[in-house]
């Protein structure tokens, strides 16, 4: 019995490791005289003593290599040599092929009267050669890369397939020459995670990723921004297929800098999880401990999946002063404006169902879409802050219930251009316990025309924005009559003393875009607006008029520029906006 | 006569287009890529071998003299066989990308050493994939809520997952568009964003779904027709959300902030440092 057992064991544990080999290589480290990466088209080639190492030891040496990183398939040609401890063999050519989880080889026969073959190794089996069996028709060959320069020359290369290339002691192809580095990662992954991170935005960011694995990335980044000028950044990421987290320093290396930590987790296909940390603080130099000031937030998010609709709690805290402040003699803040309330925490956190959009009826065009929720704020200065109200309670309850109604693109009228038409409304009241009420509503209708013929398609959208403060009896308490002109760097604004807590915005768009060509295309968009109360510059509001341009050209293959720019006709002095929009795009 | 002449032309013609033929026997010519040249034989990158007569001659292509090229692999070749000994007698050697040899499937047949293969291999699948030019479109479909001055953005992974890469273009109240050309047989993944990581599509539950996979087929247009039922920065309790750049307004951020009139505004983070806070200075509507 027992020998069964152990017969059963074994045969086990060989089929476990007949599978285990029966995988496809999880990395390639190639060195060779000459390495070399070709972005435009995610080609990694190497020529001269080519070494190329599979992830379980086996190694193909030959003349070149080549891999298409997209395609995930690798080419050693020339003089090859495939040793590993099952196989030793000379050929001509190795193909590997890890989607297909084969490798294909074109022995060379020592003998010259015998008559070549083609084998197949499956996975990392090299105990059987397969011979002839049948292979891609493209399996040897090269990508062509006439008149395409190398992004990266390199001596050595760590290629994990599907996710990263790390090259060793590259030179980069940067502003028109190519600089040396210790290493450089590109990543290919189709995972839009390991690219996602907790930076602000800045003019510039110039990335140098110097470390990665199939699950790993370290990044240093360049950046400029207006507020800190130019300076350093790091980013770490982690990530797995449903799974990640990226912590980051930014900046890096100025007095005031920002910790962050994003980490998403999929907990099941119907539930996810979001947390973001950031600490603000300053100090002098990386690793002394803050002695300015400090500060965070956190902001949670659950995300559930039930039957036909969605919940979601998010949930919002904030950490000021951390540091508290400290008693004279302290010659960074003065005491006199200290309240021990700094310390305190404000925070918010909201539940949230919202259902799927349902047709009102079979074949209706029109859909409707339901939320409702409720949630808890807390502020040690007090929720609120009305006139009526000072100061507001520290704590609020609120709960609120809206919907959405909207309509397909409706065609209105034959033939190869008929007119489009779509409208929307979406309605939802807020109940807080101080007690008042808050409605909010939004419609939009659009008309639009495709005409294809002359490459142009336009629309006109009207929308009215409502909100309304609701207090009852307790409205002009509430809401007093404001002074009626503000007066601002910019002018003198009146007409504010209407407003008792209620809003409109009617706004009129119209945008044409023409795409004469596929290389060029504009795009215009002009907005009226009228607001009430009417728009303070500064303050709130937006200016009445504004024109947006768009210009797109694509220069060559690579690189789309786009150019974009905003005149507002005068309004707070602004008439053109300062500067163009530029961006370089593939 | 006229017939006896005409007759005359016609054995001339036929006689001077036999002659090159004629002066080059009956040797076979085929072009390729080399992978190899060892053990006598010439290894081209269709993976057929061709045997090597004893002493090739080894020349340059265009020119037909000698080369100081060797064979190895990446170079291109014209091999000329010997249809009697099905041997290579002459490698005409060339750096230069030749277009593909029309007739090398026939001389293959007929000449390569290499085993044909007899067990048939499922898994791979035949597509014919010429790599032609294919625009496609893709046509997004917003949220309603989506403010009309919104930009919408497709990032893709053949961009570096650039949240901004490839600019959309909006055609309607609900719908954006953009064209764009791929090579047929491009396999992409994308995501729709409104310019950043931080605004990204969800589901209709809310939640982030997988990235949208597209392949470019062997065809003359391609559409792709996507719908985005939520943003990740969307608040349900807040539908007003502000625009990147925009003023503020009553409407944006509006002076009744939901949410229990949260986050204050003297709340700095996120992005900011804080400052000390004058105490009792609560939110207050306009004025």
């Amino acid at each position: 019995m027992r020998l069964r057992v152990l017969i059963a064991l074994a045969a086990l544990f060989a089929s476990a490791s007949a599978l285990a080999v029966a995988a496809p290589t999880t990395s390639l480290d190639i060195t060779a005289k000459s390495v070399d990466f070709f972005s435009n088209r995610y080609v990694v080639t190497a020529d001269g003593d080519v070494r190329v190492r599979l992830s379980d030891g086996t190694l193909v040496t030959g003349q070149t290599f080549t891999m298409d990183l997209k395609l995930n398939r690798f080419l050693v040609a020339g003089d090859v040599r495939l040793d590993g401890p099952a196989v030793h063999a000379a050929g001509a050519a190795f193909a590997g092929y890890p989607d297909l989880d084969r490798s294909y080889f074109l022995p060379a026969p020592a003998d010259p009267a015998a008559t070549p073959e083609r084998w197949t190794y499956y996975g990392l089996d090299w105990s059987n050669a397969h011979a002839g069996r049948e292979q891609p028709g493209d399996a040897f060959h090269f990508p062509d890369l006439t008149g395409e320069r190398p992004y990266i020359y390199a001596v050595g290369a760590r290629i994990t397939p599907k996710t990263n290339v790390l090259f060793t002691f590259p030179r980069v192809y940067t502003a028109g020459v190519y600089l040396p580095l210790p290493r450089y990662v590109v990543t290919f992954s189709a995972n839009s995670h390991f690219y996602e991170n907790g930076f602000q935005g800045a003019r510039s960011d110039v990335a140098l990723p110097f470390n990665g694995s199939e699950h790993s990335l370290t990044a240093l980044h360049l950046r400029n921004d207006a507020f800190s000028g130019t300076y350093t950044a790091i980013d770490q990421h982690f990530v797995w297929n449903n799974d990640w987290i990226v912590a980051s320093i930014d900046p890096l290396t100025q007095v005031q800098r920002q910790y962050n930590v994003i980490g998403f987790k999929t907990f099941s296909p119907k539930v996810q999880g979001r947390l973001f940390l950031q600490e603000s603080a300053g100090s002098a130099g990386i690793i002394n401990p803050p002695i300015i000031n400090a500060a965070a937030f956190t902001e949670i998010q659950l995300n559930a999946g039930l039957r036909r609709s969605g919940l979601s709690y998010t949930q919002d805290n904030y950490f000021q002063q951390l540091l508290g402040f400290r008693t004279p003699p302290d010659e960074l803040m003065s005491t006199a404006f200290y309240d021990p309330r700094w310390r305190e925490h404000p925070m918010n956190a909201a539940l949230t169902w919202t259902g799927f959009q349902n047709s009102l009826s079979k074949n209706s065009p029109i859909s409707f879409r339901l939320r409702s929720g409720f949630g808890w704020a807390h502020d040690a200065y007090g929720e609120g802050g009305y006139v009526n109200e000072q100061p507001g309670p520290k704590s609020l309850i609120y709960h609120f219930a809206g919907g959405l109604l909207s309509t397909n693109a409706i065609k209105l009228g034959k033939g190869p251009a008929p007119y489009s038409l779509t409208a929307q409304y979406d309605r939802q009241r807020q109940w807080y316990s101080l007690p008042h009420h808050v409605d909010t509503g939004d419609g939009r209708v659009s008309l639009s025309r495709e005409l294809f013929r002359q490459h142009v398609s336009y629309y006109v959208a009207y929308e009215v924005r409502t909100v309304g403060d609701y207090w009852g009896d307790r409205q002009l308490a509430a809401y007093p009559t404001p002074t009626d002109t503000i007066v601002t760097p910019f002018g003198t604004y009146g007409g504010q003393s209407a407003f008792r807590g209620f809003a409109t915005s009617h706004g009129l768009s119209a945008s044409v875009v023409y795409t004469p060509t596929q290389y060029v295309g504009v795009n215009l968009l002009l907005s009226r607006f009228y607001d009430t109360p009417g728009p303070i510059p500064g303050a709130y509001g937006q200016p009445p008029v504004q024109l947006v341009g768009d210009l797109r050209v694509r220069l060559s293959k690579q690189v789309l520029v786009d150019l974009t720019r905003s005149y507002y006709f005068n309004f707070a002095n602004e008439r053109w906006t300062p500067q163009f929009g530029i961006q370089f795009l593939p | 006569m006229t017939r006896r002449i005409a007759a005359f032309f016609a054995a001339a013609v036929l006689l001077a287009l036999a002659l090159p033929s004629l002066a080059q026997g009956t040797l076979v010519r085929v072009t390729g890529q080399l992978l190899d040249v060892r053990n006598g034989f010439v290894y081209f990158t269709s993976g057929d071998a061709f045997k090597l007569a004893a002493a090739p001659r080894i020349a340059d292509y265009d020119t037909g003299k000698p080369t100081t090229l060797q064979p190895r692999a990446k170079l291109f070749a014209r091999a000329i066989i010997d249809p009697a000994t099905k041997q290579v007698v002459e490698l005409d050697l060339t750096t230069r990308h030749l277009a593909d040899d029309a007739g090398y499937a026939s001389v293959a047949q007929q000449y390569a050493q290499t085993k044909p293969t007899t067990e048939p291999a499922p898994e791979i699948v035949g597509q014919r994939i010429s790599g032609k030019e294919v625009p496609v479109t893709f046509t997004v479909t917003v949220p309603p809520t989506t403010p009309l001055n919104s930009d919408v953005y497709i990032s893709t992974d053949a961009s570096n997952w650039n949240p901004q890469a490839i600019k959309m273009n909006r055609i309607d109240g609900q719908r954006y568009r953009a064209i764009r050309r791929f090579a047929s047989g491009t396999k992409f993944f994308f995501r729709v964003t409104r310019g950043s990581w931080n605004s990204v599509e969800r589901d209709q539950s809310g939640l982030e779904p997988a990235p949208h996979e597209f392949f470019v087929r062997e065809v003359d247009s391609q559409g792709r027709d996507v719908t985005v039922y939520s943003w990740s920065d969307d608040r349900a309790n807040s539908p007003q959300q502000a625009a990147p750049g925009a003023i503020p307004t009553p409407f944006n951020p509006n002076p009744f902030p939901p949410g229990g009139i949260f986050p204050p505004s003297r709340a700095t983070p996120p992005g900011g440092f804080p400052t000390p806070r004058p105490p009792a200075q609560p939110n207050r509507p306009p004025r």
